[in-house]
């Protein structure tokens, strides 16, 4: 088999090549892209592949045009649009894979190339792991491998020659991508991206499918820090609320009528109470307009720096411009929201109230809309509302003693948490009502708010970040990723919206204690865990320290390189207030820089002509200034029979020129050559002639 | 008439003569800094038309490694420019002297590439400028490649060998580097031999020859005999041979009583160029048949005779004439 890989022609080895960097480029994808698109660009590669091995010629232009047609009606199925991000990543390799079966001038190469560059960058969509940068480092660099072999046109050079080159490019080509990493100017979105842009990274999302804040409790990356400058509130009552979701289509939670003008929203009717707790919030960038503030903030948050205490960890001097003009209004359901994506750190003061009421006291219009649940969906829990309705201790109970049933419920029915709960099927609530018995706070919470609803009470889903744990060293709160929580929120005729966090009744160590869920091992991670602990503990212990390191490097350098550190680095290098124009200065100084160094280089390749012909040129040009007649190129023995009388000293010197290039004796010829050159200043020299 | 309806073709084709006939003459040429020019090429274009939308990708979804793949992408693309410039710079091409041609066949130049670095020098390809026609090589360490360049040579004459093209994409494509050659060394074109040419002229007798009278115009120079022993095999026609089936021989006291003249004044063509080409014919053909034949052009007169020098002889005169 080998063998005949070795044995292929050129052609077919290098298409199987490209091919199998492709499929490489899309592997990353295939667990996220719709199965029909998996499937297809799979056979089509496989079917390519094997047109490749046996030297057949390839399918006609109808073939590409019906399929090409197909795939594009099936990525308007999928998608209901072919704009936005996940239709586009869609089409892309869609489209990269139809294009390997059209590979046949130089042209078509080239498209496959770009093509693979952008389903490169579609990978980062959804990870910007350690691991999909190693990953994709491997892809480009055999995407250039490739490209450099299709650029070698004589005979059938081994892939490996091709390799070294792009290896050797990519390797001088990596200090240019630092300086431009390091200086090129972070800016926000040049325009609106839509809607589904962001989600799949850390940080919460617009909408809650079941399975997605698992992924979050794993992310330990810092969301917010917090600062009390007066009383800090009990742990449990750290609620920073993020967006409220209230329509549910039977498997998605989305914002109702997020859009609706506010005169038409419900009145927010807010009443606080008890001690306000003023605080300051940095904020880590999360490409969300969220401004995320502790439960309630009933006054303006203040943003931007300039009046806030600078925080001790290093985030110093959070440039004003980055936040200035930023319009920030409450919706009516108490969330902050700015006009504009936070892409840089933020920072802002603001008082809240951890004791409030908000919503309308009285049953109206608009309330029945978080009754809704869609037709046919989890009967099984809608059977469990009304068996409960008519259960008589619950006949005649009013909505708290609804809720404290309900609670109960999942206080004694043997229900627990966990952050693997697994896929779960259509009917999420009854699945998690019945069946499966675990979950975590995105099941409990839908679950709850669905049998809420079907029991006839107003209710809808909260998200956000819930605790966070104190920095002993600073006094500052960290938030992480992995605090992100979903809760519920219940109306009760004469309170307005209740708070009700189902995840305490089931796990009251989630909230309220520093016990944060470990996440549980994968199957290879326990199956290495026991051969080197077995070995040597600690070793294991080192390895997954230093792990954790390198991951928090990368966040730390990588992902979170901001304007903000941009700028900090350019203060450190000496800029005095360093600005978005100073960068461009930077770049440009250094490109300067660069080419003056390649100038030098030009200058000293010159210089490495040979010296001795040099010296010999120096002398000509004096000796022909001062009248000699001497052809261009004369050699040392000609020029010197063409000496006077008076010259002899010259001519000596001339022959011992001739004698140290042409002699037989190997001796340093530099240091002659340097005797000679010192020589040369002291000779009588002819005057010039005018 | 071209100015007015291609004005820009017409500058530009004048510029580029005007351009190359600034450039020396030499039959070794090593590649300086100066005389390699590079240029983006249509996918170099597109690879940045690319960079620029993986940039605003990245600016738009504010992807830090997004970042990261667009930089490496363009540095590894601006040191592809380096690479590819440095393949040719530092070559030296030198012309292995061309052999004469016929007008209108194919023939071949032979460049040597040496390569002084030891490094190896990828898909280096040459062309007659112009023409397209691309062979390539590569050029090994510390070593010499030879190219042969095909051309036709279209008119006859001693020319300058065409000026030659030394180009490489290696290693992204994205880069054209180029240079351009004109070599000093001359080719001498012979003139295209008349494809269907008439058989050759009757022979003039000798000066004083008796029989001139009797044989004038016969004209046949396939006077044969049945072969004896000793004849020359020169003399043996093989046609008749093969068709007769027992070996032939030519008259040789017939020929020797004539002299073969290819005479310009007397061909019968109508032009100049024309006439030359029935003669380099005839040459070829009285060459082949092994006759003594003389050629008399306007100014010039190559006395009778045979052989690879005498034809070579006459075909310079026929070219030079």
């Amino acid at each position: 088999m080998l063998k005949r890989l070795y044995n292929l022609p050129r052609d077919s080895r290098d298409t199987l090549f490209l091919l199998a960097v492709i499929g490489w480029v899309m592997l990353p994808q295939i667990t996220r892209l719709p199965l029909w698109c998996s499937l297809l660009a799979g056979g089509v590669l496989i079917w390519r592949g094997s047109l490749a091995l046996q030297s057949k010629p390839l399918p006609s232009k109808w073939w590409l045009l019906v399929l090409l047609v197909l795939t594009v009606a099936a990525t308007f199925n999928t998608h209901r649009t072919l704009l936005g991000r996940d239709a586009g990543v869609t089409m892309i390799v869609v489209l990269l894979a139809l294009k390997t079966l059209e590979l046949r001038a130089r042209r078509d190469a080239f498209v496959i190339f770009f093509l693979s560059f952008f389903t490169m960058l579609t990978n980062f969509f959804f990870s910007q792991s350690l691991l999909t940068a190693a990953a994709m480092l491997i892809a480009l660099l055999g995407l250039l491998t490739a490209l450099v072999n299709a650029h070698m046109p004589v005979g059938k050079p081994p892939l490996w020659l091709a390799a070294k080159t792009a290896g050797s490019m990519a390797l001088l080509g990596a200090p240019v991508m630092a300086v431009l990493f390091v200086l090129f100017p972070r800016m926000a979105p040049l325009w609106g991206v839509p809607g589904d842009a962001m989600s799949g990274r850390s940080g919460l999302s617009a909408n809650m499918q079941v399975g997605q804040i698992a992924s979050l409790a794993l992310d330990d990356s810092i969301a917010l820090r917090v600062r009390f400058t007066g009383a800090t509130p009990a742990q449990s009552e750290l609620y920073f609320r993020g967006p409220v979701l209230s329509s549910f289509n039977g498997r998605d939670w989305q914002p109702l009528r997020a859009n609706l003008p506010g005169r038409l929203q419900m009145p927010t009717n807010l009443r606080t109470s008890g001690e306000a707790t003023p605080y300051e919030v940095t904020l880590e960038p999360n490409n969300r307009p969220w401004v995320l503030l502790l439960d309630v903030a009933a006054a303006k948050p203040e943003l931007a720096g300039a009046a806030l205490a600078a925080p001790s960890s290093g985030l110093v001097g959070a440039p004003v411009s980055a936040l200035s003009g930023v319009q920030i209004a409450m919706t009516s359901e108490l969330q902050w929201i700015a006009d504009r994506p936070f892409t840089d750190l933020a920072r802002y003061s603001a008082v809240s109230h951890t004791r409030f009421r908000y919503g309308p006291t009285q049953m109206q219009i608009g309330l029945q809309e978080y009754l809704l649940l869609p037709d046919g969906s989890n009967p099984r829990t809608v059977a469990l509302a009304a068996q409960m309705r008519s259960a008589p201790q619950l006949r005649a109970a009013n909505t708290p003693e609804l809720v404290n049933a309900v609670l109960h419920r999942l206080r004694s029915g043997a229900y627990s948490y966990t952050l693997e709960p697994g896929v779960f099927g259509v009917h999420t609530a009854d699945e998690f009502w019945f069946d499966r018995k675990e979950g975590f706070c995105e099941h409990i919470a839908s679950s709850f708010v669905i049998l809420m609803r079907a029991l006839d009470v107003p209710a809808r889903v909260v998200t956000g970040y819930q605790g966070g744990e104190r920095n002993s060293v600073d006094g500052f709160w960290v938030i992480r990723q992995s605090d992100a929580h979903a809760w519920a929120e219940v109306w009760i005729a004469g309170q307005g919206w209740v708070r009700v966090d189902p995840t305490t009744a089931v796990a009251p160590g989630r909230t309220g204690s520093f016990a944060r869920l470990q996440a549980p091992q994968g199957a290879i991670a326990s199956v290495l865990s026991g051969v080197f602990g077995a070995v040597n503990p600690s070793l294991l212990a080192n390895l997954r320290a230093t792990w954790d390191a390198v991951n928090n490097g990368w966040n730390q350098w990588v992902l979170n390189y901001t304007q903000t550190k941009q700028l900090n680095l350019l203060k450190d290098i000496g800029f005095d207030s360093p600005s978005w124009e100073d960068l461009f200065y930077a770049l440009l100084g250094l490109l300067v820089f660069v080419s003056l160094c390649g100038a030098m280089w030009t200058l000293w390749e010159k210089s490495r002509h040979d010296p001795w012909l040099r010296l010999l040129r120096r002398a000509r040009k004096r000796l022909i200034k001062a009248g000699v007649v001497l052809a261009p190129n004369s050699p040392p023995r000609s020029m010197a029979t063409r000496l006077g009388a008076g010259q002899k000293e010259i001519g000596e010197w001339l022959l011992r020129m001739e004698a140290m290039r042409y002699s037989r004796t190997q001796g340093n010829h530099l240091l002659k050559l340097a005797g000679l050159q010192r020589e040369f200043s002291h000779l009588p020299w002819p005057k010039p002639v005018k | 008439m071209s100015a007015v309806l291609h004005p820009v073709r017409f500058v530009s084709g004048r510029f580029q003569r005007w351009w190359q006939s600034r450039l020396p003459l030499r039959d070794s040429f090593t590649l300086t800094q100066r005389t390699v020019y590079i240029l983006p090429t249509r996918p170099g274009f597109t690879l940045a038309a690319t960079l620029l939308v993986l940039l605003i990708a990245s600016i738009n979804y504010q992807l830090n490694l997004g970042y990261l793949l667009t930089f490496l992408l363009a540095g590894s693309a601006m040191v592809g420019m380096h690479v590819s410039h440095a393949t040719l710079r530092g070559l030296t091409l030198n012309l292995i002297a061309p052999e004469a041609q016929f007008a209108g066949a194919s023939a071949v130049i032979g460049v040597n590439l040496a390569n002084d670095r030891n490094t190896i020098r990828h898909g280096i390809g040459m062309s007659v400028l112009g023409a397209g026609h691309w062979v390539w090589a590569d050029v090994p360490p510390l070593g010499v490649a030879t190219l042969h360049i095909a051309f036709r040579p279209a008119r006859r004459g001693l020319h300058l060998v065409p000026a030659l093209t030394a180009e490489t994409r290696f290693p992204l494509g994205t880069f054209r580097v180029w240079t351009v050659w004109r070599p000093a060394s001359k080719v001498l074109v012979y003139p295209a031999p008349e494809p269907s040419a008439p058989p050759l002229p009757p022979g003039e007798p000798k000066s004083g020859g008796a029989a001139s009278a009797l044989h004038q115009h016969s004209g046949e120079y396939d006077g044969v005999r049945a072969y004896r022993r000793g004849d020359p095999m020169k003399l043996v026609v093989w046609k008749k041979v093969a068709k007769a089936g027992e070996l032939v021989s030519r008259d040789a006291e017939q020929v020797q009583r004539y002299e073969l003249w290819l005479d310009f004044a007397q061909c019968g063509a109508a032009n100049t160029e024309h006439r030359l080409s029935r003669l380099c014919a005839w040459v070829l053909a009285a060459e082949k048949q092994g006759l003594d034949y003389g050629l008399r052009l306007p100014g010039v007169e190559v006395k009778a005779g045979h052989g690879e020098g005498h034809k070579r002889q006459c075909l310079e005169a026929l070219a030079l004439c």
